[in-house]
């Protein structure tokens, strides 16, 4: 069919957006009918290069070929047309429809009268999934499959498109295993009738069982485009770390003092999940003086520790946490605030901001108490109050009570810290603080930490990006699918060791 | 005080000069004049532009001949309005929604009506003084009531996870009907015969009725709670904080549920002091009529006072005005169209809400480029819009002025369509 060896070639492709830059001169060039999987830290622009493939975004700069010819898209109709469908991470299906309708969302088939034709929509579905060789109801309500089967609707409502091209943005980081093998069985399937398929996933094993190429990306560049049999998991990871640690080494020296936090056989289940646990048997120690950091990938559980420690958690946990020797079981995040625990959530806007606050508002809002006069809130008070961490900090911003929306990511980050510092915690949480933060920023964040540290408070630090642990930690954590895989000392660790133990399992 | 801090990466004219004692902080003025911010001061000249568009237009010049009685009118009725405006105020910053005030209203009057009855039968059948010791129990029956209320909105809220627009909504339907029935069985056991209305004569209420100060100060007094309440208290920016970001807030050590407890309540309670104010009124607690359709003109009020509905932002000032404002457009249509202003109660509600918050998005649609009319959707609604227009002024000012506003409101619209597709074009 093709007139080209290449199904895709994505030239020279570079996106901006606000402060990032987050592809630079990106080629990638798939042959047709492979199997091509894109390897990449957190961050390091798969997804954009992919959203871009799918006509989600335009590119700033480079040239698009698909199956030989130059093409610009203009949305995802456009790459649909062109036969490119993807399956993203977060399904977008309609739960409440059932599959059926969901395979046909936006072209349904109609017949007399222009009424639906629910059951040609039924028949040519089901042969889709016998054709993938599953057994999958089209008329089910679609939010009670399992995810397995859910992505599989995704696969057949991409095959009805009559896709040459299919992207699955990490499959399988929701399925059990064997689940995860059927989809591997279906990709092989679909590869035998000449679809070429892009495959991202962080997972080494998987990308050598069914990849034929592999393109690694890092910090949106491109790094290197191998043959799967010409390589190891170790080089890949290698490739996908294997920059400069930028900015300086901040961890030596600190005085560690006394133990502050004891965590022992902590288990957080997860009843509606295959998995059946959030996390599995965590023990450590956090000591006064310390940065403690947690590496893990995307849905390791990182978050869900800190809020079992933070008591903002929904579920019930089970195990014992110790804080300076007394045990203590927080079910509310205003009895860990009592208690001398901070916590800088992830996600500054949906769980750190109050956008209708203005600065005063957002740093004062924990200490508020400190500045009551006979009862009310003074005003004048509520300002010195405020402006101890802001001036401290170096926030830049024009005034207290400037619109905390109107600052910089780092300059609201500063202020959400700022925030909790005025709690005078004993125990910082700090969870994943630099995300979506230009490097500056973060050289200045990364700085302030250490600072805080060295007065004495206990740090526990999550982050996607490695090089930013091995910055500041003592000594880093690996979770792995809400387990702990691996500690390793600050002599101990590197970024390929800790990828390593992040991928285990 | 101190010498001006010199801004930093900032348009200069936004940075103030103030700061606090022995500090360096920096400050930025507060877009208001006076303590209010420019869309309150519009509020006023609205306010004031719709008086004195009245008192020229009116063929009858009430304003002239009966300054007293008109103002009275006036101020009665905002402050009946505005009194559980603003608790609808307090539970739209909080980020919820209130819907059952106006069944609150009723069920207020009728518990007090039924409490009194029950002390004191003989009396309230005679139409006789019932002491003040038993209006007090009745009085703080109807406030206790309110509580109840707010507490069970709360319980469905948080722990049944009912959203706020669904538990409000079953009070609305199931507490005027709860009221009448609790005020026929009451009538029933105590006089032997039901009756969905109790009559209530004694003189603190016809005080109360005969004085327009006492629910003007009451109200004032509450606004001022309500004001210092918001701007001035830990609750009051909390109230902020679960309304702007509901889960940060949460995160921040705040409880939640607890603020909505208390939003939820004040919601109640302030709709419970004004159900005690409408039986005064009107000397009687008729549940089945009582504050029907108010809980609207309650969120309306706040809303055309700047209250978001999505939680998060909104003055007491704000409310006050918008209280001020619809009432008085109430009382100007029914001065100069001379019918009684229930009629058309509701469609000037409606027609000013519409018309005042698209008035704080005109410039959001000028800029962004949004259309008011977009494609087939915005051909429809030119006729829909003008039809409307023409039949209001039709059944108002009579059939040519309707006539001709129809056809003025077309061009006009047509001209609007026909600039934005050009605009777009381009």
């Amino acid at each position: 069919m093709t007139t080209s060896p290449f199904a895709v070639r994505m030239l020279g492709i570079t996106k901006r957006f606000p402060g990032v830059v987050a592809l630079d001169d990106v080629t990638l060039e798939v042959r047709a009918g492979e199997v091509h999987a894109i390897c990449g830290e957190n961050g390091a622009g798969k997804s954009t290069l992919m959203k871009i493939l799918s006509g989600v975004y335009q590119p700033d700069a480079g040239v698009l070929e698909v199956n030989g010819r130059d093409t610009r898209f203009t949305g995802t109709r456009d790459a649909e047309r062109a036969g490119i469908a993807i399956i993203h991470q977060e399904l977008a299906l309609v739960e409440d429809l059932p599959v059926a309708a969901n395979v046909f969302l936006g072209r349904e088939r109609r017949g007399v009268l222009g009424l639906l034709d629910d059951r040609s929509m039924a028949q040519e579905c089901a042969a889709l999934f016998s054709q993938l060789d599953c057994a999958v109801d089209p008329g089910d309500r679609t939010g009670n499959l399992r995810v397995g089967d859910q992505q599989l609707v995704e696969i057949a409502k991409a095959l009805s498109l009559d896709a040459s091209i299919v992207v699955m943005d990490e499959p399988t980081s929701a399925l059990t295993e064997a689940e995860s093998a059927r989809l591997e069985r279906t990709i092989q399937r679909l590869v035998a009738q000449g679809t070429t398929i892009l495959y991202i996933s962080h997972k080494m094993d998987e990308v050598f069982r069914l990849a034929d190429r592999i393109t690694v990306l890092r910090d949106g560049r491109h790094v290197k485009t191998v043959d799967t049999t010409a390589t190891t998991p170790r080089e890949i990871t290698g490739w996908m770390v294997g920059r400069d640690i930028a900015g300086h080494d901040l961890h030596g020296s600190r005085l560690r003092g006394e133990k502050l936090l004891e965590v022992r056989g902590l288990c957080l289940p997860w009843p509606e999940h295959p998995r059946g646990y959030r996390l599995k048997e965590i023990s450590f120690d956090l000591h006064a003086g310390e940065i403690v950091g947690i590496a893990g990938l995307m849905g390791a559980g990182r978050t869900e520790l800190l809020e079992v420690l933070f008591g903002a958690g929904e579920d019930t946990w089970s195990g014992t946490i110790e804080l300076q020797g007394k045990p203590v079981r927080f079910r509310h995040p205003r009895e860990a605030c009592a208690a001398r625990v901070a916590m800088v959530t992830e996600d500054r806007k949906r769980l750190g901001l109050f956008p209708d606050l203005d600065v005063a508002g957002n740093v004062s809002l924990c200490s508020l108490h400190e500045a009551l006069r006979l009862g009310l809130v003074s005003r004048a008070a509520e300002e010195q109050l405020a402006a101890g961490p802001v001036r401290e900090m170096g926030v830049k911003t024009p005034g207290l009570h400037a619109a905390i929306t109107g600052l910089s990511g780092g300059n609201q980050q500063k202020c959400i810290i700022g925030r909790w510092l005025l709690t005078e915690p004993e125990v910082l949480l700090l969870d994943d603080p630099t995300r979506g933060i230009d490097v500056g920023a973060k050289a200045e964040l990364y700085s302030l930490i250490d600072g805080l540290c060295r007065q004495g408070l206990g740090v526990i630090l999550t982050s996607s990006e490695l090089p930013e642990l091995l910055t500041l930690a003592d000594r880093i954590l690996v979770l792995a699918e809400g387990r702990l895989t691996a500690e390793f000392s600050r002599a101990e660790a590197t970024e390929a060791r800790i990828m390593e133990a992040a991928t285990a399992g | 005080m101190t010498p001006p801090t010199p801004p930093r990466s900032a348009p200069p004219a936004e940075v103030a000069t103030a700061a606090p004692a022995g500090g360096t902080a920096l400050r930025l003025r507060r877009s208001t004049w006076f303590g209010m911010r420019p869309a309150e001061w519009a509020l006023v000249a609205a306010i004031l532009l719709a008086v004195l568009l009245t008192g020229l237009v009116d063929s009858n010049h009430s304003y002239f001949r009966l300054p007293w009685q008109s103002l009275t009118d006036i101020l009665r009725n905002t402050a009946l309005l505005g009194i559980f405006a603003l608790g609808a105020t307090v539970v739209i910053i909080a980020g919820g929604i209130d819907l059952s005030s106006g069944s609150m209203i009723a069920l207020s009057g009728t518990i007090a009506a039924t409490t009194m009855l029950a002390l004191a039968p003989k009396e309230i059948m005679a139409f006789k003084a019932v002491g003040p010791a038993v209006v007090g129990v009745g009085v703080l029956a109807a406030l206790v009531t309110g509580f109840l209320v707010g507490t069970l909105h709360t319980w469905l809220i948080t722990a049944v996870r009912l959203p706020p627009f669904i538990a409000t909504l079953a009070t609305l339907v199931g507490l005027r009907s709860f009221a009448r029935g609790l005020c026929e069985s009451c009538t029933h056991a105590v006089v032997g015969t039901k009756s969905a209305q109790i009559n209530v004569s004694d003189p603190i209420f016809k005080v109360i009725r005969d004085n327009v100060w006492i629910p003007v100060t009451v109200f004032a007094l509450l606004a001022l709670f309500t004001w210092l309440l918001l701007t001035r208290t830990v609750l009051g920016r909390h109230i902020h904080a679960l309304g702007g970001n509901e889960q940060a807030a949460r995160l921040a050590g705040i409880r939640t549920e607890n603020v909505k407890w208390f939003a939820y309540c004040f919601g109640a309670m302030t709709a419970a002091l004004a159900g005690l104010f409408y039986v005064a009124n009107e000397s009687v607690a008729a549940p089945v009529n009582q504050g029907r359709g108010h809980e609207l003109n309650a969120i309306a009020a706040a809303v055309v006072g700047g209250c978001s509905l999505s939680g998060g932002v909104g003055t007491v000032p704000g409310t006050v005005l918008g209280a001020i404002f619809l009432r008085v457009v109430i009382d100007a249509v029914s001065k100069i169209i001379k019918t009684g202003a229930d009629v058309y109660e509701g469609l000037i509600v409606g027609v000013v809400v519409v018309i005042a918050v698209t008035f704080s998005q005109l410039g959001a649609l000028a800029k962004g480029g949004t259309r008011l009319l977009p494609g087939a959707l915005g051909l429809c609604a030119i006729p829909t819009l003008a039809l409307l227009a023409g039949a209001i002024a039709a059944m108002t000012a009579g059939r040519d002025a309707g006539i001709a506003t129809g056809i003025g409101a077309l061009c006009l619209l047509g001209l609007l369509r026909m600039w934005e597709s050009r605009r777009s074009a381009k």
